[in-house]
């Protein structure tokens, strides 16, 4: 190779090179670096190292005696933050995968007009339709209204700020991110191989187990990271539908950097948010690409 | 031991509605290889998933074995199908593609292992086991697609124009090997082709379809002898066919004339095989006529001699190829031709229809 052929290589890549630092790198190298710096007084930091924020992100000194406590609000922020966005990927596949099924198996003509209703939610402010299921489960919401009118209860229910609320949430607002890749992978699914399994015996539900669950898999998983992973950040919707009492990691983080002045535990905070990202797309990775080993018996 | 009686299927509503089976009647027997033969669109492909039970009968019933099979769903009906498209399970081994029948009936796992090694011994592919079936040729799919039908003993094996995504070469042997698979598990098949030398080769008899409609049910032999109208010996190999006039026995071609004893009074067509033209005028107890010769084809082991006849007629004569050269024809040439009576066939214009 010639170096004019080295220098065009570089030069082709360049753009590429400039984002990548600009908008990756750089970013999380910064907060990587105020992560373990001193808090300011009134917010921002000193330049003094510190690994304080890392540690508060785990455990919480006692102001009085210094003692060292397993900090359970965090903690129990973090694990609510896993737990829920377990859930919501959970529910999503259970109402995503039928939803997806529906589609697929509509005449060619008709799949674009179902779609196209999935995707409509998408089109609409977050913010805005937070608050519209908001406006349903409030206390004096549709769902208590029409209840009490109803009869059935006499008192309204409290469902707002709680981990039902926030489930409820992020359900509703992720769902379109797990029916369209699972639609892509039903669509792409050979049904004469369900015939071919209804054929050889088997009956409805071992070729849903056998057959197609395995072969549409990878639209599963794929909408499982792309539901995961917003909802382990998520900030709008446990913000509106959690209020203070069911936070989630992203409004901690918010927190630390507003009320709390302490930059470089939100930094700790975002970088554990990162690692724990990152972790659920190892995983995938490895689901994806060793499926060879896993279908034995 | 299958019945189909009266079976016919519809499709779409109102004005939409297409007849693809027009009420077939006809019966299997125990180990039999029968082939549905005919051009796309003539209904064999219904009838055989209608045996298979992927779709229900507009009317009429299926009994196997004494029972009325045609409300039965497919994983109930103890026949299996070898697909066109084979549609193995791609996720599946070879091995895992085999026992799927025996899992989806629950056998123990006793039960599956050796009968799956026993299946692919069978098909000779013990050695694949354990490759993925989609990393096989077409060939192996194929024997694996064979090896997934025949594993939980079906009382009847469907193929669904099983060889028509091989080469030529595979074909002729896969043709070979179906037919020994067939004697040696004594199984009855039920196959479909619309090729006529496939049906011809491996079949006990055949069922000549076209329009939805069965027209002619026979040995190979027979069909090609003695097809029962213009479409079906149209099909099965070459034909010539000449319209003639009959009275008393005798039919009548411009200035030939011979007895053909079973020729009802009137307009005829006759059909007569390539290979029976005799370009000769001596032959006894024939038709002769006069004809010129249009075209000669050279392929190797035969010369197809393109004739036409005074009143326009084009008939094909097939002559073999004798070591030295034999009698030479020239293009242009006038001769005279013999049509045997023995080879001479009185056929009916029409088709089985509606």
């Amino acid at each position: 190779m010639t170096g004019a052929d080295t220098l065009r290589r570089w030069a082709l890549a360049l753009p590429a090179v400039v984002v990548i630092t600009l908008f990756s790198i750089l970013p999380l190298g910064v907060v990587l670096v105020y992560s373990f710096l001193t808090p300011g007084d009134f917010g921002n930091v000193k330049w003094i190292f510190s690994t304080d924020g890392w540690f508060s992100v785990l455990f919480e000194r006692n102001i009085f005696d210094d003692t060292i406590a397993i900090s359970d609000a965090n903690i129990g922020i973090l694990v609510r933050s896993i737990v829920l966005s377990l859930i919501t990927t959970l529910i999503t596949v259970i109402f995503g995968l039928p939803t997806a099924w529906f589609i697929a198996t509509r005449p060619v003509a008709q799949r674009n007009f179902w779609m196209f209703l999935i995707t409509i939610p998408f089109w609409t402010n977050l913010l805005v339709r937070t608050i519209a299921v908001q406006e349903m489960i409030r206390s004096d919401g549709v769902f208590n209204r029409i209840l009490l009118g109803l009869g059935i209860i006499h008192e309204p229910i409290q469902m707002m700020f709680s981990n039902f609320a926030v489930l409820l949430g992020m359900t509703y607002v992720f769902l379109p991110l797990m029916v369209l890749p699972v639609y892509a992978a039903i669509e792409k699914f050979d049904f004469r191989l369900a015939e071919a399994s209804y054929d050889l015996y088997a009956s409805r539900l071992f070729t849903l187990r056998r057959v197609i669950l395995p072969l549409i898999r990878p639209g599963v998983i794929a909408g499982s990271i792309l539901v995961f992973v917003p909802s382990l950040g998520a900030y709008v919707t446990p913000r509106i539908m959690g209020g203070g009492k069911s936070m989630m990691l992203g409004n901690l983080i918010d927190l630390q950097f507003g009320q709390g002045r302490n930059w470089p535990l939100g930094a700790a905070l975002s970088i554990t948010l990162t690692v724990l990202v990152l972790l659920a797309l190892i995983w995938y990775t490895r689901l994806t690409s060793g499926r060879k080993e896993r279908n034995h018996g | 031991m299958l019945d189909i009686r009266g079976l016919s299927k519809r499709f779409g509503y109102g004005k939409g509605e297409v007849t693809a089976l027009h009420e077939v009647s006809f019966s299997i027997a125990e180990g039999e290889f029968f082939t549905l033969l005919g051009p796309s669109g003539c209904g064999k492909t219904t009838l055989l998933r209608l045996i298979a039970g992927f779709t229900g009968p507009s009317g009429g019933s299926l009994v196997l074995d004494g029972k009325d099979i045609a409300a039965m769903p497919p994983n109930q009906r103890p026949v299996n199908t070898v697909f066109q498209s084979y549609a193995l399970f791609p996720h599946m081994t070879v091995g895992q593609n085999v026992a799927f029948a025996l899992e989806a009936q629950g056998r123990p796992r006793s039960e599956i292992d050796p009968a799956v090694d026993k299946m692919l011994t069978l098909v000779q592919l013990l050695h694949l086991k354990n490759r993925k079936s989609s990393e096989l040729s077409g060939g192996q799919q194929q024997r694996v697609a064979l090896a997934r039908a025949l594993v939980a003993k079906p009382r009847i094996l469907l193929l669904d124009e099983p060889l028509s995504a091989l080469d030529m070469k595979l074909r002729k042997d896969m043709q070979i090997e179906l037919k020994r698979l067939q004697r040696e598990t004594g199984l009855t098949f039920i196959f479909v082709t619309h090729d006529q030398e496939e049906a011809l080769t491996m079949s006990d008899r055949i069922a000549v379809m076209s329009g939805g409609h069965v027209q002619q049910i026979a040995t190979p032999r027979e069909l090609y002898d003695r097809p029962a109208n213009r479409f079906v010996a149209g099909f099965i190999g070459e034909s010539n066919f000449l319209s003639a006039k009959a009275s008393a026995g005798v039919v009548e071609v411009g200035e030939g004339r011979v007895a053909l004893a079973d020729a009802p009074d009137g307009p005829v067509t006759l059909m007569i095989r390539p290979e029976h033209v005799v370009l000769s005028a001596n032959a006894p107890d024939a038709l002769e006529l006069q004809a010129t010769v249009a075209q000669l084809v050279f392929f190797g082991t035969d010369t197809h001699v393109h004739l036409v006849l005074a009143d326009g007629t084009r008939l094909v004569a097939r002559v073999q190829n004798a070591l030295h050269g034999g009698q030479s024809l020239n293009e242009g040439e006038r001769i005279t031709i013999s049509l045997p009576a023995k080879a001479l066939r009185v056929v009916r214009d029409e088709e089985v229809a509606a």
